[in-house]
């Protein structure tokens, strides 16, 4: 269980930006995305055997060529005299088959990304993920941050469409967040470093969807550019988000025209769309069952291959 | 690696070569070619790989009527330097179990070269010769083995168990070679006993083992002659037969009525 590094950057007090696959791929689009606007240079990797089985095997010509593991790589990038480190997986540990990292494999591995940030300095790191709510796809998704110390909830509340917990109607200011962008914060919290998940919303009838959702990355990547006081060309992921919606708009379409879905939920979709954000509360046990009833199902009947390639 | 292996001999090793198998194949012919070769050469076992890391041990599975336990045990004839591992692929640590695996057969065996066996379904008919496919992790080892009447295998997609450890012996500097021998796919559920001649044969010339395959010469005429016999009673099977006899393919139909035919003919599963 080790990192490999190819280089050793000299680096001061910096920011390191986490990604991983999830809902929506919201974080890993947002965090792979700025990471490639600023052409951060990768310098090192975490040996992916002790965490995953490989995903592809080449043989040519009668001899082994290579065999692909999920990656779990780092990157620099120095931004106006400001040192930031990138850590994009590809994939989450998970000891008992689950799509969300947990046990001791996630445990370790939180460790490791933790380990390699405060080699390099670091101060404070930022994960990122989904925030399943009662929302449209038409709507402009907030962003809710959850940090990992009281004293950050207070410049939390100075970024820009962003959010606590306890400001979600009818939540209070409890909530869980699930795999390792909960775990690295936590993990953080323990050895004392600064770690806050910046988590896009998503409206709840397409958290299983296979499709990304960059209109949620957008909104994450836009609070993080804001953080750093970055000017960055978001035009493409805006492009993508309108294509993605146009495409959820047809899905919808045809759900409702061939009655795949019964009326009531549809009606439930169809609400959604005329309300503001902020006056819509958290989803409640029933309305979940709904979906999972329903369009979940729809939707792991045509499996969940976008994942591994982004 | 002492919570890991039970060790129950400590036989004196020379300079074996590694014989790896695996419980669950098509045709049945890696775990076959293993006990086979371990009757023969009567290979003794001398370590057990503790199974509790590696299994999730919620109780047993019952196959066929009897309740199956995962097991990994390594065996040596010192007749032949022959090591041998029969083992359940692993459901978790499978790089630690594998890493294992080699490292014990590099450290404490001073193995020379690993062979791994397994099957590979083709669309090739029972009475067409079984090509045996082979992957190499080095180079100077596909040369050594060239002579052996050995088919270069070119594959993109997902590993097998053996295509890990191959890879873990080549990071250990190990030379292997993963042997992938031809099933008909109308014989996967059952045993393909031409293949696992075919296979013991090789590693007979090999390593000069002086193996008696009459009786495998013997199963593989019987299984042809009720199969044949199928053939007479059932033009339809017989056409698909002589279409893959012809080098034709099937279709999914069509392979999916041979499977179910020649499963129930000869009884898969009951035995």
């Amino acid at each position: 269980m080790a990192v490999k590094f190819y280089k050793e950057p000299e680096l001061e007090n910096s920011i390191m930006f986490c990604g991983w696959p999830g809902i929506g791929n919201i974080g890993i689009l947002a965090i792979d995305t700025l990471k490639g606007l600023l052409r951060a240079q990768e310098f090192g990797e975490i040996e992916p055997w002790d965490f995953f089985d490989p995903y592809s095997v080449s043989i040519e010509k009668g001899l082994l060529k290579s065999l692909e593991f999920p990656s779990n790589k780092f990157y620099f990038q120095r931004i106006k005299d400001r040192d930031l480190l990138f850590f994009i997986g590809q994939q989450q540990p998970s000891e008992l088959g689950t799509r969300y990292a947990q046990g001791q494999k996630a445990y370790q591995m939180a460790n490791l990304v933790l380990d390699v940030a405060e080699k390099f300095g670091c101060r404070r790191v930022y994960t990122s993920g989904a925030a399943v709510t009662k929302i449209h796809h038409t709507a402009k998704p907030r962003v809710w941050a959850v940090p990992n110390n009281q004293n950050l909830a207070k410049e939390i509340k100075q970024y820009q469409n962003t959010i606590l917990m306890s400001e979600i109607e009818g939540r209070g200011d409890q909530g869980a967040i699930t795999g390792l962008n909960g775990l690295l914060l936590g993990v953080a919290r323990k050895r004392g470093l600064e770690a806050v998940c910046l988590m896009g919303e998503i409206p709840y009838y397409l958290q299983a969807a296979p499709w990304p959702y960059p209109k949620a990355s957008k909104s994450v990547l836009e609070v993080i550019t804001g953080i750093l006081g970055l000017k960055v060309d978001l035009s493409a992921m805006e492009e993508l988000g309108q294509k993605i919606e146009q495409q959820i708009e047809d899905f919808l379409e045809s759900l409702y025209n061939t009655e795949a879905i019964p009326p009531e939920v549809r009606d439930e979709i169809e609400k959604l769309r005329y309300i503001e954000p902020t006056e819509l509360g958290p989803i409640t046990e029933e309305e979940q069952k709904k979906i999972m009833e329903h369009i979940d199902e729809l939707f792991d009947q045509g499996g969940r291959t976008d994942e591994r390639h982004l | 690696m002492k919570d890991i292996f039970k060790f129950s001999q400590q036989p004196k090793f020379e300079n074996p070569s590694l014989i790896v198998g695996w419980n669950k194949d098509a045709g049945q012919l890696s775990p076959r070619v293993i006990e086979y070769l371990n009757k023969k050469i009567n290979g003794r076992s001398f370590c057990d790989i503790e199974p509790v890391d590696f299994f999730s041990l919620v109780g047993v599975a019952v196959e066929k009527d009897i309740a199956q336990f995962p097991e990994g045990k390594f065996y040596y004839c010192e007749k032949s330097d022959l090591v041998i591992f029969k083992g359940s692929e692993p459901e978790f640590e499978r790089y630690r179990f594998l890493d294992a695996v080699s490292d014990l057969a590099q450290h404490h065996c001073r193995i020379k070269h690993l062979y791994t066996i397994n099957s590979t379904i083709s669309s090739i008919a029972h009475t067409n010769s079984r090509k045996i496919f082979a992957v190499f992790n080095k180079t100077e080892f596909q040369k050594e083995l060239r002579g052996y009447d050995l088919e270069d295998m070119n594959w993109q997609g997902t590993p097998a168990i053996s295509s890990y450890l191959l890879w873990v012996a080549q990071r250990k500097d190990i030379p292997g070679v993963s042997l992938w021998t031809q099933i008909p796919f109308y014989l996967a559920a059952g045993e393909d006993f031409q293949a696992i001649k075919q296979t013991l044969s090789f590693l007979d010339n090999r390593f000069n083992l002086e193996l008696d395959l009459k009786d495998m010469d013997e199963q593989t005429q019987s299984q042809n002659a009720k199969i044949d016999q199928l053939r007479q009673e059932d033009t339809e099977i017989n056409r698909c037969i002589g279409a893959l006899e012809s080098g034709l393919s099937l279709s999914e139909e069509e392979q999916l009525g041979l499977i179910k035919a020649v499963s129930e003919f000869l009884e898969f599963g009951k035995s």
